[in-house]
C-alpha cells in the first residue's frame, strides 16, 4: 500500500492530487515539525539526516538510533519518490510556477555549481519559488522560470541523458521540487542505497522485461542508477531485479526493441508493499 | 551497494584540515575525483539575501562525510594541492 496515496491522495496516486501543490499546504510545514526549535524545519531535518550518515563512519554504535530519527524527519519534511517521465510531465501541469535551478546535492557531493539554463538539473515547483531570492546561496547561480512546455522539454533532455526524475516534498505532502537524480551525487538515492535511510520512496511502477523481445544488447544495464539490471550471460539477455527496481523508467525509454514496460507496482502481490 | 547492517569493513580515520583548505570551491579536486564520493561540501556562511563568494576564506568546508565508503585509494591525499587530507586505516601509517 502506498502510504502517501492513502493519507494524501484519497487512495489514488498522491502526486497527481493538485492539493499537494497548493499554497495552503506550503504554509503547513511551519506547524508540522516538532523537532526544529523554531529554526528552518527543512534545514533541521537535513542536519539530522547528515548527522546519522556521518555517524555510520564516526560512531557506528550510535548509527541505528540516529538512522531511526533520520527516517522519521526525512519522511515528515523532505520525502521523495521516484516518478516516471510520464508522471513527471503530469506533475509540471499541476504545479505553478515552475523554476529551474542548480542542484543542491551536486553542490554538496561534487562541488558542482550549476549557473545557467543548460546546466540546471533541479526544478522548483509552486509558490515557494517566488521568494527564492531570500536565500541566494541556496539558489546559487540563480533560477530560471519556465513554461509547462519548456519544463517538459527539460525533463526529456535529462531523462534521455539517463537521469532519474524524483519528486521532493517540503513539509510532506507539499510537493515543492522535481529533481533529476543519479548515483552517487544525489543524496536521497545515496542515503537510501548506502545507509538505509528511506528518504526516497520507490515509484508507483516497476520495470518488467519481455524476454522474447529482449535482444541482449545491454543498453539498459548501464542506465540503471539502482543496480537493478544485470546482463545474464548464459541466456544472453537482461535480467531486472524488481525488488531493486525503483520504477524510474530510464531503462524503458532506451530499449531499442521495446522489451521493457512499466507495470503498476500494486498489481504485483510481492511488490505492492515494497516502497 | 545495497545497505548491510552487518558490514564488517574497517572504517578509516579521515581528517580534512580546514585551515589549510580554506577556499575549497575554487579547487574541489577531492570532491570531483573521489571514486566513492566520500567528501561533502559544507556551506558555513549562509546569510539571508546574500550570496556567498566562493573565494571567501572559511565560507565553505570540505568534510569526509561518507568516510565509511573510503577504500583507501589515496587519490585525494595525492591530489590535494595543500596537503590538507589525511587517511588512516587501523593503527597504520598516516598518509
Amino acid at each position: 500500500m502506498c502510504q502517501f496515496c492513502m493519507t494524501h491522495g484519497y487512495g489514488k496516486v498522491w502526486y497527481k492530487n493538485a492539493m499537494n501543490y497548493a499554497r495552503q499546504m506550503y504554509k503547513l510545514k511551519k506547524h508540522k515539525s516538532s523537532h526544529d526549535h523554531g529554526r528552518d524545519p527543512e534545514g533541521a531535518a537535513a542536519l539530522i539526516i547528515a548527522e546519522a550518515v556521518e555517524a555510520r563512519g564516526l560512531k557506528p554504535e550510535e548509527f541505528p538510533r540516529l538512522r531511526h530519527m533520520a527516517n522519521k524527519v526525512a519522511q515528515e519534511m523532505v520525502a521523495g519518490q521516484v516518478v516516471t517521465l510520464e508522471d513527471a510531465m503530469t506533475m509540471v501541469e499541476l504545479a505553478s510556477p515552475i523554476a529551474l535551478m542548480g542542484c543542491i546535492c551536486r553542490k554538496i557531493t561534487r562541488g558542482r555549481l550549476e549557473d545557467n539554463e543548460d546546466s540546471y538539473t533541479c526544478m522548483g515547483l509552486g509558490i515557494g519559488m517566488f521568494k527564492w531570492d531570500r536565500w541566494p546561496e541556496r539558489y546559487k547561480g540563480g533560477v530560471h522560470f519556465v513554461t509547462v512546455e519548456e519544463a517538459k522539454q527539460w525533463l526529456v533532455k535529462w531523462h534521455n541523458k539517463g537521469m532519474v526524475a524524483s519528486l521532493m516534498t517540503h513539509g510532506t505532502p507539499y510537493i515543492g521540487g522535481l529533481c533529476m537524480c543519479d548515483y552517487p551525487d544525489c543524496l536521497a538515492i545515496r542515503y537510501r542505497l548506502d545507509y538505509g535511510i528511506n528518504q526516497l520512496f520507490k515509484g508507483e511502477f516497476v520495470a518488467k522485461l519481455d524476454y522474447d523481445k529482449c535482444c541482449g544488447c545491454g543498453t539498459c544495464v548501464e542506465r540503471c542508477q539502482f543496480g537493478a539490471i544485470k546482463f545474464e550471460v548464459t541466456i544472453e539477455k537482461t535480467n531486472i531485479d524488481q525488488f531493486r527496481c525503483f520504477g524510474c523508467g530510464v531503462c524503458m525509454t532506451t530499449c531499442p526493441t521495446g522489451a521493457i514496460s512499466m507495470v503498476d507496482r500494486k498489481t504485483l502481490p510481492g511488490l505492492r508493499e515494497v516502497w | 551497494m545495497a545497505f548491510n547492517w552487518e558490514d564488517p569493513r574497517p572504517i578509516p580515520k579521515m581528517t580534512v584540515d580546514n585551515q589549510k583548505c580554506n577556499v575549497p570551491l575554487t579547487c574541489k579536486k577531492c570532491l570531483e575525483l573521489c571514486p566513492q564520493a566520500v567528501f561533502a561540501l559544507i556551506t558555513l556562511k549562509y546569510v539571508k539575501y546574500v550570496e556567498t563568494n566562493i573565494n571567501e576564506p572559511y565560507a565553505y568546508a570540505v568534510r569526509p562525510m561518507h568516510r565509511d565508503k573510503c577504500t583507501g585509494c589515496m587519490e585525494c591525499v595525492n591530489a590535494c594541492p595543500r596537503d590538507a587530507i589525511t587517511v588512516q586505516f587501523g593503527e597504520g601509517e598516516v598518509k
